[in-house]
């Protein structure tokens, strides 16, 4: 069993690709590889030591994906899964739209690298409703209004699912509280309040 | 039968809590490439040098494009030099500014490419510092409105009392929670298409247009989702001039987010104004003048005007008025309407002031403001279509409890907290355009109305399905409202308020015209002129009707003043100790006719109220005038208010119709939602504490301090 | 951003020896800070350890000192059921950074590694001897509403931006380090630095070292405590001014007694002067207020910060005061 518990090499590809031993096995002529990475032009060759295997499930579907270190979850799901649902809105953590569930807990796609969810599954709000039946969360949306423009609104309904999930919906206060790090800028507060308030006080597992 | 039922939700829920609604970013094309800007590090200067070599070679780069390659634009060669031409000389007019794109097959690879690209430049001196170039004669500013005297002017001079103070406010920035940009596809070497984050389709395909010297007609502008604009995606910005440019140039559609960073530069934001306020009354509290000077900031590179002083001019009875305003060029990107504009900014000046006057005649300020409250506009002489801020005031002091109010600031107090409570009246032109709406009317029971409106949030699809169903007794469910496509009957952009009155005034001339038809075609079959339309389809073996109608702008401005209100109510705690106010009761009150939409009409005073809120206690880009550079160009920094700060808020409609201002009896309420609010606080921080503090944003030290 | 190298391991060991002989390694937790400097060119490792596979999330009370794993996410911290009994200053103290999902995701050796959030900082085209040491100081001459009051140098007035570290340099905290040699164990207040003349230091942690565990010996600091914090907006922001306070009371005397700051130094400041001050005085506004003069001794703004010297010690009198009416 290795220590390292992903296969990416621990050198720079320039480094791996100068290592002898191993253009042997991959009968690769070594000087025309090497003057290829100290040029950076042979991307195709270069994906295969650039991107790295990524097994997650998104909304109950599992994917076995090689993915940059460097993308995030949220660009992931946005640009390579086509999930356009999750929002990006300032892309360094400071506005909610991003937010999905991680293995159920509420966190900012935008300062997660889809690498480190290996092995996780992740819930976004494509995957919130059963079939064409509304999660009771989405309904309460549209019931208080809780949107305008809707940018926001699938961060502000994951965070609000979990809001209710974590149980710190018990006043409004708290629930205004726990849902600061979601900002809405058409400014429906009051009404997503309402709506969390009203999920949480129907009682239903949600 | 009436479908108009009190509590529609908006057409568009289900898209938009479930994520299927795409805003522009979503749209996935084949073969799409990623750009990302470079943007300037200097303020002002030349370009000397740009090497993109390193960016090239980066993997994935199919492109880097700046003013060395300058991609064809046609318009460009045209004389003149505003609107900013993207990517046409080696000028940097401002910190920011994008001197070159960078085209790749990845967001990724383009983001780490942009970072390659290094520009050299000489460097010019350069001056950001508004509040300092007030002072500076040697700044020259340019009259932006042209003056205004009615009567004497300065009579508030030889008043009995008097009030003359100075109002700031900051750079604020629209910051909508979607990132700006753009998708461009040509598809062929003279057809594009774009997928764009605007408040007016139309008006991006006349400049895409103008730009690329092509008919209107090959351009399709698509932007049906909109994640919020506040007046920022009013015109097609330099970036988005930009990708359509780059999309040319490698034959692939590419796609621009902007970086919420590059949010405060390259897409406008609201001036930073300094206002002088002279006010004069009797001491029984009758207003004998108002004077009121405005400084604006703008651009060296586009002017940019808005109607700061136009409240005072006609608000409240006095015979003496006079008004001025001017701009101040400065080296920092053009700025652009944001919601509620100038007036906003002007009506934390007025509203303070009238507060001001108050106090210092002892008066309560409800009373003072209803006893200088002009039966007809004073500026125009002639009759309001309507107003109703009598009663408007009356139900909000009873609703937040205006009796608890003490006149003395400083009475009231809570444990370590202090309580004020506060007024001001927000004010905004309803103005009614030209649009044109189609209506296809199906035998399937189904109407499908048209137009190349847009919505930004206020729920525009909402209000016209509601104008329909209500005149044609159609279930909201069978009514379709397509918007956000250029290829659709030409409509305004959405801006100053107007949607609903032009566009719905539309509908309105639609439907009447459908219902016409539909008797008409009842009647050669013989049948009632009260006959279901599906019935009368069939019977005439018609499988639906087609109209398209424009309507024309409200004629009636020379006999009748024409505005909507709204009077704010707050009440705000004050913390004894460290300086934070907490808005802790709002009402907001809309006088702006019949309300089509309650549901979307009220989360709009609420939206104005929370925005309100930011521009009273925490918005504020700071800009380091030393590099002009701003520092606090993020979510984190720039704050904008989060639920914490957002208590219940009341809001009141007085819900009367006004014939005279369009069809439907109803007047826009985008703008005086947020107008005057941010005095309201003002004026309660004030009696909460008696601390007078006349630059927002407020915040806790300034309380401290004050 | 660089395609930077990505491994993971779930032995500490590996983890150490990974970075310990890579310059441009280092450890990603949460990567709720990381990612985000990342991002904007502040830093570019190109090798990433991601640790959060480490075994270090245990919450446990051993012979009266509470062990939390350096991987122990924000809010586990927080919602911990020993946490709240024994430590809800601590419960507050994370309750008031960041917003939910960051504190789902951060971690608390993470939160201790944090860097400031000096505009100046963030933004490799202005001047910052954290950053880049030698290119000046952008905050000081210019907006330096944030920044410290306590303990600057003339090379860096940068605060540091935590809350839950306000909470632990009140409770006597540990900090337990892990290097090549085996573990070393410092006390929390000696954890971070002042920036001196050198900045780019923010903590005494070394190249290669990597934060496993605290310690915080239990007291009797669970009835009057309180964390105040002052800030721009309700939530959701980072602290002008902050308070950590608890008393231990006996007939309204004052027999212990901690008190920290934070949003005015360089590391979270522990009020030790006025700590000796309070002791064995009457919980009394009087003693409050003489309590924060002493604690405001040295202090020294910076013009967009003058308030401060203000907010600061009220701040303290608000806290200690709602410490003590709490039953």
């Amino acid at each position: 069993m290795s220590e390292i518990d992903n296969n990416q090499s621990g050198d720079t590809r320039r480094d791996f690709l100068k290592k002898t031993s191993l253009f042997t096995a991959l009968s690769l002529t070594p000087l025309t590889v090497l003057k290829a990475a100290d040029n950076k032009v042979d991307e195709r060759f270069a994906e295969l030591f650039e991107k790295i295997p990524l097994n997650l499930k998104v909304n109950n579907k599992a994917y076995s994906l090689k993915v940059e270190p460097r993308v995030t979850l949220l660009d992931l799901l946005r640009e390579e899964l086509d999930l356009t649902g999750t929002k990006k809105g300032c892309d360094h953590g400071q506005c909610g739209a991003c937010t999905v569930h991680v293995d159920g807990a509420r966190v900012n796609s935008c300062l997660s690298l889809a690498v480190m969810n290996e092995g996780k599954s992740v819930t976004t709000i494509e995957g919130l409703a059963k079939g064409e039946e509304l999660h009771p969360m989405q309904a309460a949306f549209i019931k208080h209004d809780g949107f305008q423009c809707g940018y926001c609104t699938p961060g502000q309904i994951m965070s609000a699912v979990a809001c209710v999930r974590e149980g710190h919906a018990n006043s409004k206060e708290e629930i205004r509280e726990y849902m600061s790090g979601n900002i809405c800028r058409c400014g429906a507060y009051p009404n997503i309040v309402d709506a969390i308030q009203e999920v949480k006080e129907k009682g239903t597992a949600i | 039968m009436d479908f108009f039922v009190d509590e529609n939700d908006r057409v568009d829920g289900i898209e938009k809590v479930t994520g299927k609604a795409k805003y522009f970013a979503e749209f996935k094309l084949p073969g799409l490439t990623y750009g990302v800007l470079v943007p300037s590090t200097i303020t002002k200067g030349k370009i000397t040098a740009i090497d993109i070599k390193a960016a090239k070679n980066a993997p994935g780069v199919l492109d880097v494009l700046s003013h060395l390659n300058k991609p064809s634009a046609a318009g460009y060669e045209a004389g003149g030099g505003s609107p900013m031409k993207i990517f046409y000389t080696d000028e940097v007019f401002f910190n920011g500014q994008p001197v070159a794109l960078v085209v790749a097959d990845t967001f990724e690879r383009a983001t780490y490419a942009a970072t390659l690209v290094k520009v050299s430049y000489e460097k010019a001196a350069f001056n950001t510092d508004f509040k300092k170039s007030i002072a500076d004669a040697s700044v020259a500013k340019k009259q932006g409105q042209p003056p205004y005297v009615r009567g004497v002017a300065d009579a508030y001079k030889t008043a009995e009392v008097k009030v003359e103070q100075t109002y700031e406010m900051p750079v604020e920035t629209h910051n909508p929670m979607e990132l700006h940009g753009i998708i461009a596809d040509w598809r062929t070497n003279d057809q594009v298409t774009v997928y764009a984050k605007t408040q007016g389709v139309k008006a991006a395909q006349a400049t895409i247009a103008n730009v690329f010297k092509i008919p209107q007609e090959n351009i399709q502008v698509k932007s049906e989702f909109v994640g919020g604009g506040f007046g920022m995606a009013l015109r097609t910005w330099p970036l988005e001039i930009a990708t359509i440019m780059a999309s040319k140039q490698v034959k692939r559609p590419v796609k621009l987010v902007i970086t919420r960073d590059q949010m405060f530069t390259m897409v406008g934001n609201r001036p930073a104004a300094y206002q002088k306020i002279g006010l004069g009354a009797t001491k029984d509290g009758k207003i004998t003048g108002i004077t009121h000077t405005a400084f604006g900031q703008t651009s060296t590179y586009e002017n940019f005007t808005e109607g700061v002083v136009t409240m005072s001019k006609f608000m409240y009875a006095s015979e003496n008025v006079n008004t001025n305003y001017y701009v101040v060029p400065l080296d920092m990107s053009v700025p652009i309407w944001m919601r509620g504009p100038g007036e906003a900014t002007g009506a934390f000046a007025l509203e303070s002031a009238i507060d001001e006057m108050a106090h210092a005649l002892d008066m309560d300020p409800l009373e003072f403001r209803i006893k200088n409250d002009p039966e007809t506009d004073p500026m125009k002489n002639i009759p309001f279509s309507s107003k109703n801020i009598k009663e408007a005031y009356k139900l909000g002091a009873e609703k937040i409890g205006w009796n608890n109010r003490k006149n003395k600031p400083g009475s009231i107090t809570e444990g370590p907290w202090k309580i004020g409570y506060g007024v001001s009246i927000g004010v905004f032109n309803a103005s009614r355009g030209r649009a044109t709406v189609k209506g296809i009317l199906n035998a399937n029971g189904s109407l499908i109305l048209q137009s190349a409106t847009s919505d930004i949030g206020p729920g525009t699809g909402t209000g016209m399905v509601l104008i329909a169903s209500r005149l044609m007794n159609i279930p909201v469910e069978k009514i379709t409202f397509e918007l956000g496509d250029s290829s659709l009957p030409p409509a305004p952009s959405q801006g100053g308020s107007t949607t609903l009155s032009t566009v719905g005034t539309a509908v309105n001339d639609v439907c009447v015209s459908l219902k016409a038809t539909i008797a008409e075609l009842a009647a050669n079959a013989n049948m009632s002129t009260t006959s279901n339309f599906v019935e009368v389809l069939k019977k005439n073996n018609l499988p639906m009707i087609e109209v398209t109608k424009q309507s024309q702008a409200n004629q009636q401005g020379k006999e009748y003043s024409m505005y909507s209100f709204s009077i704010h109510f707050v009440q705000v705690k004050v913390h004894n100790l460290t300086g934070v106010v907490k808005v802790s009761k709002i009402v907001s009150v809309g006088d702006s006719g019949k309300i089509i939409s309650p549901k979307t009409a009220r989360s709009q005073m609420v939206g104005g109220a929370v925005g309100g809120i930011g521009m009273a206690l925490t918005e504020e880009a700071l800009l380091d005038n030393r590099y002009g550079k701003y520092v606090n160009n993020n979510f984190a920094d720039y704050h904008v208010p989060v639920h914490a700060d957002v208590p219940e808020i009341d809001v009141i409609f007085i819900d009367k119709p006004d014939y005279i201002v369009n069809p439907m009896g109803a007047k826009g309420m985008g703008e005086i939602a947020l107008i005057g609010f941010a005095g309201a606080v003002a004026n309660a921080v004030f009696n909460a504490t008696g601390k007078r503090i006349r630059s927002l944003p407020i915040t806790p030290d300034k309380v401290l301090e004050g | 951003m660089i395609n930077f190298q990505f491994l993971r391991t779930s032995i500490v060991k590996t983890a150490l020896s990974l970075v310990a002989k890579d310059p441009k390694a280092t450890f990603i937790a949460g990567g709720t800070n990381l990612v985000d400097l990342m991002k904007r060119g502040v830093t570019a490792p190109e090798k990433l350890i991601d640790i959060n596979q480490l075994p270090l999330k245990q919450i446990e009370l051993k012979n009266n000192i509470l062990h939390i794993g350096a991987m122990v996410s924000n809010s586990a911290l927080a919602e911990n059921a020993i946490v709240k009994e024994k430590f809800p200053l601590l419960m507050l103290a994370l309750q008031s950074g960041a917003s939910a999902q960051l504190r789902n995701v951060a971690t608390v050796g993470g939160n201790m590694m944090q860097r400031t959030r000096c505009g100046y900082f963030y933004d490799t085209t202005m001047p910052c001897n954290k950053r880049q040491p030698g290119s000046g100081c952008g905050a000081i001459g210019g907006y330096n509403r944030m920044h410290a009051i306590f303990g600057t140098s003339e090379s860096c007035i940068a605060v540091h931006p935590s809350d839950m570290c306000v909470g632990l340099v009140a409770l006597d905290a540990q900090v337990v380090i892990a290097g090549a040699k085996g573990e070393r164990k410092i006390n929390f207040i000696d954890f971070h630095r002042l920036a001196g003349t050198t900045p780019e230091k923010d903590n005494n942690i070394q190249k290669g070292e990597l934060i496993v565990r605290l310690e915080i010996p239990v007291n009797n600091l669970n009835k009057n405590f309180h964390y105040q914090k002052v800030r721009d907006r309700s939530s959701y922001a980072f602290a002008l001014i902050s308070v950590a306070a608890a008393l231990e009371l006996k007939d309204d005397v004052i027999s212990t007694v901690r008190l920290a700051m934070g949003g005015v130094a360089h590391k979270p400041w522990r009020l030790v002067a006025a700590e000796n001050f309070l002791k064995g005085k009457a919980a009394t506004l009087a003693n409050f207020e003489a309590a924060a003069k002493i604690a405001m001794e040295g202090a020294k703004a910076f013009g967009e910060n003058d308030f401060k010297l203000k907010m600061a010690p009220n701040t303290i009198i608000e806290a200690l005061t709602v410490a003590k009416a709490k039953a």
